[in-house]
């Protein structure tokens, strides 16, 4: 490795968090520490029914006796659940805002500092926004819009209270709470998240979209979020994440269950954006998200697209469980670990129904002294006849003192199925550098415009409004990590 | 029985049963087979098989009263016959065997790249009861054929061979596994590639439905050397191919590949393992199995690169035909990369015979189940024509052709 690209890698692995900053906002915590008067003060705080609370007490015993799975390729210290307040509002928001102008002046700026100006995106982008800051929604735009079309986009305490039948029905549907210590975690605490329903024979007009953010020292945001597109709808989801720059550790397990009726399509994309940790390995998000769709019905699509920048630990599967006939699921994925990153991320595809198609394109690229890991299962059941699969993973390795592994698991039971995979692990390419520098390119602008072609297969699914922030993103994690 | 009840009632048959660093080892073994709960998802070495025929088993051994026979007719060419895993000792200026000593043990057991929970390597320390020696001196070029026989029913045996090819020579090894009998084999190999030195490894596998066969090899190649082994498992009881590779020097080679063909209720086991852990190392793992009736099979392949290893090239590919409703074949390809300067990909494919090409062929005039056997033949055509030994290739051409007979 000859100098200039060592000095380029060390001034990315040096890039500081530039979303780093804390709003000092008064706000309202539980005591620390998990046991069932935590959760009862959190179900009293969200003015729940009985029967939520009871929801919530079972899996807060099941979770008492799970252990946290092991599986995976990280290596992180015990987490102290005790240590952790599940429960923080900023004050004063019980009563909520009707509007922008009743929102705290600073939680507007924080918005601004990250650059999503939400007055501005109101009228530009067409996107109705519903913030989550911290744990309670702020402002919901483009309500009414939706409320005549009968969409029901709210926030999922919202939902509890006035739409019960369809969260009963759903919730826990799609990733029981007793699935594995995360989900049994999230079910017992989880404070808010989103709740989109769309009725029969609806096309959503716009991408909804919610910016999460974590912003209190030491509070673990569990939200969970609860998508339904019944017959022959289409829904287009976007989740964005950026969180202040801290030094304690903070854990993060969200639940995200879809459900896609008979000829209903979701396409959910996330940009992940957490603070990764400083170049020494101290601080960072723990990322434990359980993403699950369930194609329920016949022709049903659901697509997962993700770019995955940050956090210091990503434990995160979305996966498809294709149970209509003819259903289709998607996975999507660039996932770029810097410094002392630890990603664990893939997919799993169930094949049940018949003529089932999955296909799953997933990038990862490690620098600095990072752990990459792609880990995916794809299974054809007994009955998945004519059940077709394509999964491409590849990897790019940038330095010498980072690791990218890819451990897939493929499982056929069905004669008919067909089933591809296939990888590569390479470094970036020598003379696609030489020739982009020949150019008249910088190092760093030849390796971020390679990284960006590498990764463009996925990108290229984001939409719009994602795609260019998430560009930029990419630039910026090389930039302080390879420009 | 429990296993250690098993190991204290015929500790006396076991060799080095008097040596106490062994005796202490084998303590630790048993400890671990009490403390596991066999979980089966987790453990590689666990899937698909029915555990309690392997843990819960009657120990028998027979000491072989026929001895061995070695010909030497050829000029470079030896026959072994192996008989109950024993083989006589010999001696020339070309090759040397020996039975194994306590001190070959630790080169045996004391190895991290085979998994510590893999439960048939540990019973088979457990249990040892048979091996041999194999040692080609230097600069020689020569070919043996092993014949393994096992004289009675209802035999355990528990063997470990060791093969040394010292520097520069090069070895051509048939190993042949043709038992009819109800008996079970579990064998470690432990082969050591000196410098410059070649070894090509054939396992022909083929036997009868009640004798299993577990069968482990751990190779590691010095400077410039290169191990290739080709298997060919035919059999129709249970078979168990695990093979770990390490490059622990510049410029060796490993080649792994394996062919397997599965009817009936039969299961197979198959794992590949390459350590790279120096530069300028090559790796290769191709893996091809046909799957009918009820049969299972998994694969594992896993390609490690050290980050030491820069100029690494390894590639994985894993296909699987299955003919029919039940079969399920499970695989697992993975990659773990510690360095930048590297080209490594895997592949996997598994599903069933191209529809459009039985089309194209019956289009011409032939039957359903005669376009099946061609298209079966010719997936396998490109390891079956890259076998330059004529007698071999013979050999595995019959066998396909009675195995592609019971296809419907």
């Amino acid at each position: 490795m000859n100098s200039e690209t060592l000095n380029t890698l060390n001034s990315y692995s040096k890039n500081k968090y530039k979303y780093g900053f804390v709003t000092e906002i008064d706000d309202e915590k539980p005591k620390k520490g998990l046991n069932e008067d935590t959760i009862k003060f959190i179900s009293l705080k969200k003015k729940e029914p009985e029967w939520m609370l009871a929801w919530r007490l079972k899996a807060y015993s099941k979770w008492k006796k799970m252990k946290e799975p092991k599986w995976a390729n990280l290596s992180f210290p015990e987490i102290d659940y005790q240590d952790i307040y599940y429960y923080s509002a900023p004050k004063g928001f019980e009563k909520k805002p009707k509007d922008l102008s009743e929102v705290d002046p600073k939680l507007i700026e924080t918005y601004n500092k990250l650059g999503i100006p939400l007055e501005e995106q109101k009228v530009l982008s067409g996107v109705a926004v519903d913030v989550v800051f911290d744990s309670v929604s702020v402002a919901t735009t483009y309500k009414g819009e939706l409320e005549k079309l009968g969409i029901i986009f709210c926030s999922i305490g919202e939902a509890i209270q006035k739409h019960p039948n369809l969260i009963k029905k759903y919730l826990g549907s799609v990733i029981p709470p007793g699935d594995h210590s995360f989900s049994a975690l999230n079910s017992a605490v989880f404070t808010d998240g989103s709740f989109v329903y769309i009725p029969e024979g609806v096309k959503c007009p716009m991408e909804l979209s919610t910016y999460f953010r974590i912003n209190a020292e030491n509070t673990g945001q569990f939200e969970r979020t609860l998508i339904i597109a019944d017959k022959g709808s289409y829904v287009s989801y976007l989740e964005g994440c950026t969180a202040p720059k801290r030094d304690d550790n903070q854990l993060h397990a969200a639940n995200v269950e879809l459900i896609a009726l008979e000829d209903a399509e979701i396409k959910y994309s996330t940009v992940q954006n957490w603070y990764p940790g400083d170049e020494d390995g101290k601080g960072g998000i723990y990322n434990f998200v359980t993403k699950r769709g369930l194609c329920a019905g016949k022709n049903s699509k659901i697509s997962w697209t993700q770019v995955e920048t940050g956090s210091a630990i990503t434990w995160k599967y979305p996966s498809c469980i294709l149970k209509g006939d003819n259903s289709i699921g998607e996975f999507y994925s660039v996932a770029i670990t810097n410094n002392f990153q630890q990603a664990d991320t893939g997919t799993k595809m169930t094949h049940i129904g018949k003529n089932t198609k999955s296909k799953i394109i997933s990038k990862g690229i490690s620098l600095g002294k990072s752990q990459n890991t792609y880990r995916g299962e794809v299974s054809f059941l007994r009955k998945a006849d004519k059940a077709r699969n394509y999964t491409q993973c590849d990897s790019l390795l940038v330095g010498n003192q980072c690791g990218a592994h890819t451990v897939p698991y493929i499982d056929s039971k069905n004669n008919t199925a067909v089933i591809e995979h296939e990888a590569s692990t390479s470094k970036i390419n020598e003379d696609q550098l030489y020739y982009c520098r020949q150019r008249g390119l910088s190092h760093e602008e030849a390796v971020s415009l390679i990284v960006n072609g590498f990764c463009k297969q996925v990108l290229q699914e984001l939409p719009m409004e994602f795609a260019v922030e998430a560009q930029k993103l990419v630039s910026i994690s090389l930039e302080g990590s390879v420009g | 029985m429990n296993i250690e009840d098993n190991y204290l009632k015929n500790k006396k048959n076991i060799f080095f049963s008097e040596n106490k660093d062994i005796q202490t080892h084998r303590e630790k073994l048993i400890n671990i087979f009490k403390d596991d709960r066999f979980d089966k998802k987790n453990n590689e070495s666990l899937k698909n098989i029915n555990l309690k025929n392997f843990i819960d088993f009657k120990y028998k051994y027979l000491i072989p009263e026929e001895t061995s026979v070695i010909n030497n007719n050829q000029e470079n060419c030896y026959s072994i016959v192996s008989v109950n895993g024993q083989c006589s000792s010999f001696k020339d200026d070309k090759i040397e065997i020996t039975k194994i000593i306590d001190e070959d043990y630790n080169d045996f057991s004391k190895n991290d790249t085979i998994e510590k929970n893999d439960h048939f390597v540990n019973l088979n320390s457990l249990f040892l009861n048979s091996g041999f020696k194999i040692v080609i001196k230097k600069n020689n070029n020569i070919k043996i054929k092993i014949s393994n026989i096992i004289t009675d029913d209802d035999l355990t045996i528990f063997q470990k061979n060791s093969y040394i090819c010292e520097e520069g020579s090069s070895l051509n090894l048939i190993e042949e596994y043709e038992n009819k009998n109800n008996s079970s084999s579990n064998i470690l190999n432990v082969i050591k590639l000196e410098k410059n030195s070649q070894l090509n490894h054939f396992l022909i596998q083929d036997n009868s439905p009640n004798h299993n066969l577990i069968i482990t090899t751990h190779s590691s190649c010095k400077k410039g050397s290169t191990y290739t082994q080709k298997v060919y498992n035919f059999s129709e009881g249970y078979v168990r191919n695990f093979h770990y590779s390490e490059l622990i020097e510049a410029n060796s080679e490993a080649d792994l590949q394996g062919i397997f063909f599965l009817k009936d209720n039969n299961t197979s086991n198959n794992k590949t393992f390459v350590k790279h852990l120096a530069e300028d190392c090559k790796s290769n793992q191709v893996y091809k199995g046909i799957l009918n009736d009820r049969s299972k099979a998994t694969y594992f392949s896993n390609t490690h690169v050290d980050q030491v290893a820069q100029k690494t090239e390894g590639y994985q590919l894993s296909k699987g035909i299955l003919l029919s409703d039940n079969a399920s074949y499970f695989s697992k390809p993975e990659l773990k990369i510690y360095a930048d300067d590297v080209k490594c990909s895997h592949g996997s494919t598994i599903g069933p015979i191209d529809e459009n090409a039985i089309f194209y062929l019956r289009s011409r005039g032939m039957s359903k189940i005669a376009a099946t056997k061609i298209l079966i033949s010719s997936f396998i055509n490109e390891e079956l024509s890259s076998i330059d030994n004529e007698q071999m290739s013979e050999i595995i051409q019959k066998k396909l052709i009675r195995y592609l007979s019971k296809v419907k």
